[in-house]
């Protein structure tokens, strides 16, 4: 067949198999969605990433001071309980766990093994949650995947370039590599009595669903969390003056550290995005929610608590507004804005 | 000994941690919000302030007008708009003197000087009608436009405007998932992509400036600004009367420039939700308050920071590129030279996309400079039709008249749909080799320099073919 007839085809016929072979690749090559990513997951479910969630699994029990089964195993890794009956032989053979009736611990190399693993995927949620703008529901699930396919060097570069953190952004704490870990403490919010005061130090990431809600009330660790009612169903709260009311069984995915001597926060922060141009306020508090460099960024030009900021130019298109702060001048967008608390004068005379 | 101090030195790091452990989350913030409080008493015992308030408020009514929602984005568009026209214009009479001096005088001078020494044929035209000339081509185009552009891109920058541009342009490319400084690194695109390129670098997220990085090339660069002209004056303000004919060909170009501008914005947005994704991150912009330009500051850096730098990296690829595009000429295999069976098998694929071997040839072989496309397509029509005039195989040219150059692509059977198609394909195809070169520096991936350098061909590809193809359907047939 000679090249040219390629040529005689009829433009219609053309433009529809362009429309085809563009689908078929945008089918092909879509990330997450697309055939490739989905034979890389394929690819995925190998035997190493089901013995190391088990043992960060296994590794959790332990740290809570709950005893772990094969069940709750075959339930958090996802796969039936014969496959993890397999799996927990291998473990066994390989000298990473031990078997007492029905209970299972860890060896020493077995508990040394997840703390590793641990140690990686904590820096790397670290690292989505500083670094990246990866949304915050995706950082456990990224660095679920990314811990059992990175070095252990490249993790520790990466912890290095971060200046060695020592808690993950939901406020667990990452173990040295040496594998240490500081004992566990905080109490569960659901065990907390009214009048009590503290600080939420973690949310449980896992299950996601629960994580998503929590994170869309707003919940985040660093938060001042004030009870004003308990009941068996349901605990009322304030956290950070915004009142909250969650059942036991979302309450218990929050550990709190109690605070003693700490006046409750019963009023709401106001928001920098809520002042008009012209008005005058202080900086209260920068929200935990805004974090790594952007937390960095904004400080570093003068916006810490104490401060005075006023709006002062809106832009063109109305989003960045120009805060006048520290003798210049800084656009900052509206969702950013929401993420910094602030205190108005109190109006005791009007505008000079 | 040893052993005891490693023992210590591993129980100290321990305490270290665990003393960071108990330290807690915001250990941190604590320290800055110290050094604040310490520096701002420090402060106000030393420093008395006098008379500042005055002059800050007259920025500040100078920023309430550019930045204002009916003066804001024409005042924008004006200024930059200047700009564009004070390089196009007045490049044009420096660009011209140079290649008098470089083409026209220089090059037969050589010729005659290798002639004199009996230099064997195929050593002077490698060396003369290749790597010379083609140097002196990329000299003669590219220097009085950047020599132009970017001290006047300076001077706005220093001026303080050009924060104010990113801080009105924000907002579009917040919904694009991209950063509002993209706005800066964008408008220095259309000067020169790899200066645009290392503009990025004012962007601080690693994320949107890999975004910038990308879309970079859909700023129709200065290189391209006359190909653009050239062929929309030929072809499309053929189409309308005389009169009307400066217009409607601006106009198209102008329109060329926008799309670039839609595509840069759409790209972003595709691919901060595909392979870029993440939410619109951190973004802090200081307006600095506006000063006067320091003019001879600004001239010597952008001279030598920016011109001779994108000058000298564009030379030492020209070079070898012009040695190419000579051989490419002159080498035969049978009857042909190796450009004529590259045309005559590329044509076939080229004709679907509205395109022809010739201009598919010249892109390839003119990757170091977009300004050495229009003379690199005209020797190469002159070539393969076997027209007369021309300056000879592989010996690059242009024509004083546009008219002259018009009968020359006519000829090589151009169209009004190739010359359409080559206006979006010079927007839409792989970045020059020193914009590929930058973008390589600028991000230390093989990855992102291949996706920045192949994704704009394929959309050009995507692009020319359905236009193509819509057209056939519609027009012709």
């Amino acid at each position: 067949m000679n090249i040219l007839s390629i040529l005689q085809i009829q433009p219609g016929t053309m433009i529809l198999s362009g429309i085809l072979i563009i689908g078929i690749l945008f089918w092909i090559f879509w990330p997450e969605k697309g055939l490739i990513a989905l034979l890389s997951k394929v690819n995925m479910n190998n035997q190493r990433v089901h013995l190391e969630d088990a043992l960060k699994y296994l590794f959790d029990c332990e740290y809570r001071n709950s005893t772990c089964d094969m069940n709750g195993i075959a339930g958090n890794l996802n796969i039936t309980g014969d496959q993890a009956s397999k799996l927990l032989e291998r473990l066994l053979s390989m000298g990473l766990i031990a078997i007492n009736h029905q209970s299972i611990t860890l060896t020493d190399t077995g508990r040394s093994y997840s703390l590793r693993v641990i140690r990686v995927h904590r820096i790397w949620e670290r690292y989505l949650a500083d670094e990246t703008s990866v949304s915050q529901a995706d950082w456990h699930n990224h660095a679920d995947k990314i811990e059992h396919q990175v070095t252990p060097e490249d993790t520790e570069k990466l912890a290095a370039q971060m200046g060695h953190p020592v808690f993950d952004p939901h406020g667990d704490p990452i173990p040295t590599a040496e594998g240490n870990l500081p004992n566990h403490k905080g109490k569960s919010l659901s065990q907390l009595k009214e009048g009590n005061i503290g600080r939420i130090i973690h949310i449980e990431d896992e299950p996601r669903n629960i994580y998503e809600q929590l994170v869309v009330l707003g919940l985040y660790p660093g938060m001042q969390v004030y009870v004003t009612d308990v009941n068996e169903k349901k605990i009322t709260f304030a956290a950070d003056g915004d009142e909250c009311t969650l059942t036991p069984l979302f309450a218990a995915h929050i550990t709190v550290e109690l605070l003693s001597g700490k006046v409750p926060l019963t009023q709401k922060y106001e928001l920098l995005s809520e002042l008009a141009v012209g008005e005058k306020a202080k900086v209260a508090a920068i929200s935990p929610n805004c974090r790594g460099q952007q937390r960095r960024r904004l400080m570093d030009l003068g916006i810490v608590p104490g401060s005075l900021i006023s709006p002062e130019i809106r832009s063109a298109s109305g989003d960045p507004v120009g805060y006048r702060v520290m003798g210049t001048t800084i656009g900052i967008r509206q969702k950013e804005a929401e993420l910094i608390f602030i205190d108005r004068p109190k109006e005791t005379s009007t505008k000079q | 000994m040893q052993n005891t101090t490693n023992k210590e030195r591993e129980e100290l790091l321990n305490e270290a941690n665990s003393a960071r452990w108990e330290l807690g989350l915001d250990f941190h913030d604590t320290v800055i919000e110290s050094i604040y409080s310490n520096a701002s008493q420090i402060a106000r015992k030393t420093v008395t302030q006098k008379g500042e308030k005055e002059a800050y408020s007259a920025d500040l009514k100078i920023d309430k007008i550019v930045t204002s929602r009916w003066l804001g984005f024409p005042l924008m568009f004006l200024m930059l708009a200047t700009v564009f026209w004070l390089t196009v214009a007045g490049a044009n009479y420096p660009s011209g003197l140079l290649a008098s001096l470089l083409v026209d005088y220089m090059h037969p001078i050589l010729k005659s000087a290798a002639a004199s020494i009996n230099m064997p044929w195929w050593l002077d035209g490698v060396l003369i009608d290749g790597a010379y000339l083609s140097m002196a081509w990329v000299i003669a185009v590219m220097l009085p436009p950047m020599a132009i552009f970017f001290p006047l891109f300076t001077l706005l920058e220093d001026l303080g405007y050009l924060p104010r541009v990113a801080f009105n342009m924000d907002n579009l490319f917040r919904k694009a998932g991209a950063h509002g400084k993209q706005a800066l690194s964008m408008s220095m695109g259309f000067g020169c992509n790899a200066a645009g390129v290392i503009a990025t670098r004012v962007i601080d997220s690693p994320r949107e400036r890999l975004v910038a990085i990308i879309t970079n090339n859909f700023s129709l660069c200065n290189g391209r600004w006359p190909t653009q002209i050239l062929i929309a004056s030929i072809f499309i303000g053929g189409l309308v009367p005389a009169q009307l004919a400066g217009v409607v060909s601006a106009g198209a170009v102008v329109g060329i420039a926008v799309f670039g501008i839609f595509l840069s914005l759409v790209v972003s947005w595709g691919l901060s939700k595909s392979v870029l994704r993440g939410e619109a991150s951190a973004f802090s912009l200081e307006l600095p308050p506006y000063r006067p330009p320091r003019i001879w500051q600004t001239l010597y850096t952008s001279l030598i920071d920016r011109t001779i730098f994108v000058l000298w990296r564009a030379i030492i690829f020209a070079i070898p590129a012009g040695i190419v595009i000579w051989l490419v000429a002159n080498i035969h295999i049978g009857e042909l030279s190796l450009a004529e069976h590259f045309i005559q098998w590329s044509d076939p694929f080229a004709i679907i996309f509205g395109l022809n071997g010739v201009i598919l040839l010249a892109y390839i072989i003119a990757i170091p400079a977009n300004e050495i496309v229009i003379p690199t397509i005209l020797m190469l029509t002159v070539l393969s039709t076997k027209l007369t005039g021309g300056a000879g195989d592989g010996v690059m040219f242009e024509l004083d008249s546009v008219g002259d150059t018009a009968n020359i692509l006519h000829a090589g059977g151009w169209t009004l749909l190739t010359a359409v198609n080559l206006m979006l394909f010079s927007l839409l195809h792989n970045p020059c080799s020193t914009t590929i070169y930058t973008i390589f520096k600028e991000t230390k991936s093989w990855k992102w320099t291949l996706v920045s350098t192949f994704l704009p061909i394929v959309m050009g590809l995507v692009i020319c073919f359905f236009t193509t193809q819509i057209w056939m359907l519609f027009v012709v047939g």
